[in-house]
């Protein structure tokens, strides 16, 4: 990031355009780090010849087996065969599936942004509403009760919550599926499951920004003059506070795509975690590959939008 | 559910959706020990390496096309000459697949094999349809499989659920009863029982017993169970270096631990105490070994100080750990009776891929627990890992006299002395300790009091043998 200080005369938008280059260079040789991490780990964890075959397969399978899919190659002719394929945007053949790796995460990824969108909307409509009370009640019960909420809501790991919601809500007063996915039923437990955790961040951030802006000298000018404290609390404050709010939104974007991975799981929701999962379990070094790939893909974009979103929203923040 | 490659997994989920959308040639009905026709209506070994097998004239596939014996070789001599697929090593000894006429074929085998009829009633030998894949391509087959079984091909959602349904011009269509079958894929067990307890399906399998309480109190489901080829066992290493390659040790260890005892407080009572690895259901069994067991602390004891460990011994076990039902505690129980005598076991409990790799690489310590099966259902499956070939570089065992055994009875055409020669093999390697048995499992399955269902042996989803109450 050397170049843009030396571009201080160019105008506004064209260091924009500069810094934005830069962003999008920087996303090739972090994601080359880390599939390469992730071709390391998965050559030390083993081959995934012997989990493939029944436990008493004999040697001759094994070996047969290794031979076919090029497994007994030293690490180096993997590796570099590895990279080569990579640039050519070829993950490699699935083992599991006897398929190519990309197609298959990609055709997940629908059903992950699914949830992970569906779950975004649940934090948002959770968040609004309670980081306004709770800044705007602060230091009330209600505002004790949110917040202690919030720290609850983060606390509750993905899974207990899930099988608590299924206890609840599927099972003694059957209101939802199980499990699957399908109609826009099976959706409303996985995306509560997800997107709580989000809501709990996301309304304290929340909270603090709307207090911030509360005691601005504009707020108080407007107090002074007489305005409504509804149109204070709306107009003035809540879009003042709405930046912080807004980029931990996108921020959160990225644990949620993430933090999918279990939820799918208890709900034998088809996407990209379920998929991921299983495909560790059985070493499946191609699937594993694509689908870090995709997640840290999605993750380094959500940032560098969230980035620019911020950039966008409040002018004062520079290029450099 | 991995893939519609029929002889490019080994995955026994896998083909027990498999059975309903392909027909096999002959069909294993492990629980009588009978082959029963299927596609082939006849049968006849013309020379020990030549059988002659005659189809049905009317069966189709779901495309409409006749299942003839062009078909058939096309599908065997794919897995027999394609090193690459899975399946190769379990096809490999079909040398040709002659075609006599349209329902007329020969399968010629390199040397003679016994347990042909086994071999091609078993994973991968669904027919295929030679036309449909040669006009589409393989692809487009493995996206929109065509069969000749009772279901046909509906929707396959990868790792959510595979959807069949009913076909019309199955060659026995008034056995097919269902309109559509759903297999769901629900890895998370609890929610798997939430599922059945909330009807959302009527059967779910591998049901952990943490949760049979709640499936038995529940109104309108219960919990049953039923018989595998599974056997959890104890592999000794018999190398010098280790204490367990003294037959007294093993012998302790064998006494020690009440197989019985295991079942009843890890169970429920449920699977059967076993001395061999050759279940009933698998040709050669030796009945005498099935269902019987010792366990006998004192007399262990006796065998440890005779060993020369009179002062107590210090053996480690490697245990897999979510891997079969209730394995950590099976080995922990083990580990406790194994105290009671004198042995000290430091347990090594290990993450399944771990586990593959320490035995894959011949690395374990005294003992290892791990549960084996057998697809062929013929005692020779069983018993190859007992023989040097299999034994020898993995635990250290070579016993000449049980390889001559084995390797004459592999090619041994003669029913009732190749059975003696199975139950002589079964009666060397429980003499040897060369493993030390625990029990046949049994699998536990949630089940809605809407259907009828009993598992099956071969833990396969013969759907039209599920029937509805009322």
């Amino acid at each position: 990031m050397l170049a843009p200080c030396f571009l201080f005369w160019i105008p506004g938008v064209e260091r924009m355009k500069k810094y934005l280059f830069w962003r999008v260079m920087q996303i090739i040789p972090v994601l080359l780090l880390i599939s390469m991490f992730v071709f390391g780990l998965l050559y030390m964890a083993g081959d995934p010849v012997a989990l493939m075959l029944p436990e008493d397969a004999t040697q001759e399978q094994v070996d047969s087996l290794r031979a076919s899919l090029g497994l007994d190659q030293p690490f180096y002719v993997q590796y570099f065969h590895f990279v080569g394929d990579l640039l050519r945007g070829d993950f490699g053949y699935s083992y599991r599936y006897n398929q190519p790796a990309l197609p298959i995460v990609l055709e997940r990824l629908p059903a992950t942004f699914e949830l992970a969108f569906s779950a975004m909307f649940v934090a948002i409509i959770m968040a609004i509403p309670l980081g306004i009370a709770s800044a705007t009640k602060r230091n009330t019960f209600l505002d004790i009760f949110i917040s202690g909420g919030s720290v609850l809501g983060k606390a509750m790991p993905n899974f207990w919550l899930g099988i608590m919601l299924i206890l609840m809500f599927a099972i003694t007063y059957p209101f939802f599926p199980v499990s699957g996915s399908g109609s826009f039923a099976h959706l409303i437990l996985p995306a509560i499951t997800l997107g709580t955790a989000s809501a709990a961040e996301m309304t304290r951030v929340l909270r603090s920004s709307m207090l911030e802006t509360l005691n601005q000298d504009y707020v108080r000018t407007a107090v002074s003059k007489g305005v409504r404290n509804t149109k204070v609390v709306n107009l003035h404050a809540f879009r003042n506070a709405l930046v912080p709010f807004i980029t931990i939104t996108f921020l959160q974007t990225s644990s949620l795509v993430s933090g999918a991975l279990i939820t799918e799981v208890v709900f034998s929701w088809p996407g990209l975690g379920q998929l991921l999962i299983q495909a560790i379990n059985g070493r499946d070094m191609a699937i594993v590959q694509a689908s870090i790939f995709m997640v840290a893909f999605i993750v380094i974009a959500m940032n560098l939008f969230a980035d620019i979103l911020y950039r966008v929203l409040d002018p004062r923040i520079r290029y450099d | 559910m991995v893939s519609f490659d029929i002889h490019d997994h080994s995955n026994t989920g896998t083909e027990a959706i498999h059975v309903n959308l392909f027909s096999y040639l002959v069909k294993n009905d492990v629980e009588n020990g009978e082959i029963l026709p299927d596609l082939a209506t006849d049968w006849e070994l013309i020379d020990d390496e030549t059988w002659e097998f005659t189809l049905r004239e009317d069966a189709t596939f779901h495309n409409g096309d006749s299942v003839t014996a062009e078909d058939v070789k096309f599908t065997l001599e794919r897995v027999s000459s394609d090193e690459t697929l899975q399946e190769y090593e379990n096809y490999r000894q079909i040398e040709e697949v002659e075609v006599i006429d349209d329902y007329t074929f020969q399968i010629h085998t390199n040397g003679p094999q016994p347990a042909m009829l086994n071999r091609i009633s078993r994973l991968g030998s669904g027919i295929l349809p030679k036309d449909y894949i040669e006009e589409n391509d393989w692809d487009h087959f493995l996206r929109e499989p065509v069969g000749s079984g009772p279901y046909q091909f509906v929707q396959w959602a990868m790792d959510d659920r595979v959807v069949l349904e009913r076909f019309d011009d199955y060659f026995e269509a008034d056995q097919a009863q269902w309109d559509e079958i759903v297999f769901r894929s629900i890895p998370e067990s609890s929610t798997r029982v939430g599922e059945v307890l909330a009807g959302g399906v009527d059967i779910a399998m591998n049901i952990p017993p943490m949760d049979w309480d709640r499936v038995e109190s529940n109104e309108g489901t219960s919990v049953v169970e039923g018989p595998t080829n599974r056997t959890m066992m104890l592999v000794p290493n018999h190398r010098e270096d280790f204490a367990t390659s003294d037959i007294l040790v093993r012998e302790a260890i064998d006494l020690a631990i009440d197989n019985q005892a295991l079942l009843d407080n890890l169970m429920g009572g449920s699977g059967t105490p076993s001395l061999t690895r050759v279940n009933p259901g698998n040709f050669g069994v030796n009945e005498a070994l099935h269902d019987d067991y010792r366990f006998d602390p004192e007399e262990a004891r006796a065998k440890l100080e005779e060993a020369g460990y009179a002062d107590g011994l210090e053996l480690t076990l490697h245990s897999p750990d979510g891997r079969y039902l209730q394995d950590r505690e099976t080995t922990e129980v083990i580990s406790g009776m194994l105290s009671e005598v004198g042995i000290d076991v430091n347990i090594d409990f290990m993450e399944w891929s771990s586990f593959v790799d320490l035995r894959a690489a011949n690395q374990q310590e005294d003992l290892y627990l791990i549960g084996l099966s057998g697809s062929l259902w013929d005692a020779a499956h069983q018993l190859r890992h007992h023989s040097s070939m299999v034994a020898e570089d993995h635990i250290g065992y070579r016993n000449d006299e049980f390889d001559d055994i084995y390797l004459d009875a592999e090619v041994n055409m003669d029913e009732a002395s190749r059975q003696q020669q199975y139950e002589e093999l079964q009666t060397i390697a429980d003499e040897d300790l060369i493993n030390i048995m625990l029990f046949q499992a049994d699998n536990f399955f949630a089940v809605s009091d809407r259907v009828n269902f009993e598992p099956r042996l071969d833990e396969l989803w013969m759907v039209d043998e599920i029937t509805i109450t009322e």
